[in-house]
């Protein structure tokens, strides 16, 4: 009886060792064991790594991209504000050079309508030069050159000695170039007709002067003004003052 | 006494039958709790063949080599000392004293036994 106990005990105690043994070896034997894979199972996985690799990177680029738009954001956000109203104002008082829709006008003597001992015109005169800007303002064109000065709000046409002089600039040369900027080709093919039906030819023709008009051009450059704006009697205003809506 | 083999080999068995994984982290105690029982598996052998064998001695020193032995690795991993070596080292050297002690017995009775057909 006490030879079966001992018996028994030795091997219930050496068979828990065994289960033992045997699950500290598959524990660590696991890895071992696992990795039988072949070349394109291994190709596979490697493939499997490399996209996750690639997925990866590109989210690092892109929150790294976004920190940096942040960055950049934060230190520039009121000097691009104020840039970007700077560019507007600009635009808006005709410092900008412009790639516009619109025609071109040309005035020229006319030379083989001089009579002899008629005097021949050299230059266009303000009145006509102005009655002409003012027709095509009314004609909705929004950016004029003529000679390449820039006329914007402030520009003065006027005679000086003689001279019809725009902004300084002399008119002396005869034929010049006016160019008519508007917003879009459907415009300024209305300016073209209308310009085509008005008496400015005529009142040009009195002055011995002859007012070709182009065809509308998709792309007419007008330049920029390029004198300094001289703002003299012009204040900024206090919030206080005036309206503020 | 090929007992305690045949047992080895079923519990063996049994455990690459079952499948059982433990984790990474515990397989020191494992290892650890393996060595307890195979410190007290000699020590019973030898036990046995010098007739010194006491079931109670056997099956409770089995139980409490590994509880303690375990509990030394638990303790060295909270203490940040490898304390299992200590473990290791005592359950080591008393195994190859054990075998040694198992050798000599089994070498003599053997030799006996030789001595013993040449008289007869």
């Amino acid at each position: 009886m006490d030879k079966h106990k001992k018996n028994f005990s030795f091997i219930a105690i050496s068979t828990v060792i065994g289960f033992m043994i045997a699950i500290q070896f598959q524990s660590i034997k696991e890895p071992v064991e696992r990795d039988t894979r072949d070349l394109w199972q291994l190709r596979e996985a490697l493939l499997q790594e490399k996209e996750l690799q690639s997925e990866l990177i590109s989210e690092i680029r892109s929150i790294e991209e976004k920190l940096l738009a942040y960055e950049s954001k934060q230190k520039q956000s009121k000097e691009q504000a104020l840039r970007d109203t700077i560019e507007e104002l600009e635009f808006e008082a005709g410092l900008t050079e412009m790639l516009v829709p619109g025609v071109t006008l040309k005035i020229s003597p006319i030379l083989e309508e001089i009579q002899i001992g008629a005097s021949v015109s050299k230059a266009v005169s303000p009145e006509l030069l102005k009655r002409l800007l003012n027709e095509l303002n009314m004609y909705d064109a929004k950016y004029i050159s003529v000679d390449g000065q820039r006329i914007i709000n402030t520009t003065v046409i006027r005679d000086i000695n003689n001279e019809t002089k725009i902004d300084g600039h002399a008119l002396s040369s005869l034929p010049i170039e006016v160019k008519v900027g508007v917003d879009n080709i459907a415009t300024a093919e209305k300016l073209y007709n209308r310009i085509k039906a008005s008496k400015a030819t005529e009142e040009f023709f009195t002055e011995n002067l002859k007012l070709t008009i182009s065809e509308p051009n998709p792309e007419v450059t007008i330049p920029a003004y390029d004198n300094p704006i001289r703002i003299r009697y012009l204040e900024s205003l206090k919030a206080d003052e005036g309206g503020n809506t | 006494m090929w007992l305690p083999i045949l047992g080895l080999i079923a519990g063996i068995l049994l455990g690459l039958l079952t499948d059982i994984r433990i984790p990474e982290e515990y397989s020191n105690y494992l290892s650890i709790a393996v060595l307890a029982a195979l410190d007290t598996l000699f020590g019973g052998i030898r036990a046995h063949l010098q007739n010194i064998y006491d079931e109670k001695v056997f099956v409770s020193g089995f139980f409490f080599n590994i509880i303690l032995a375990a509990s030394l690795a638990f303790l060295g991993v909270h203490l940040g000392v490898d304390l299992y070596l200590a473990a290791v080292f005592a359950f080591g050297v008393r195994l190859f004293q054990n075998i040694a002690v198992i050798r000599r017995i089994l070498l003599t009775k053997w030799s006996t036994n030789k001595e013993k057909l040449e008289k007869n």
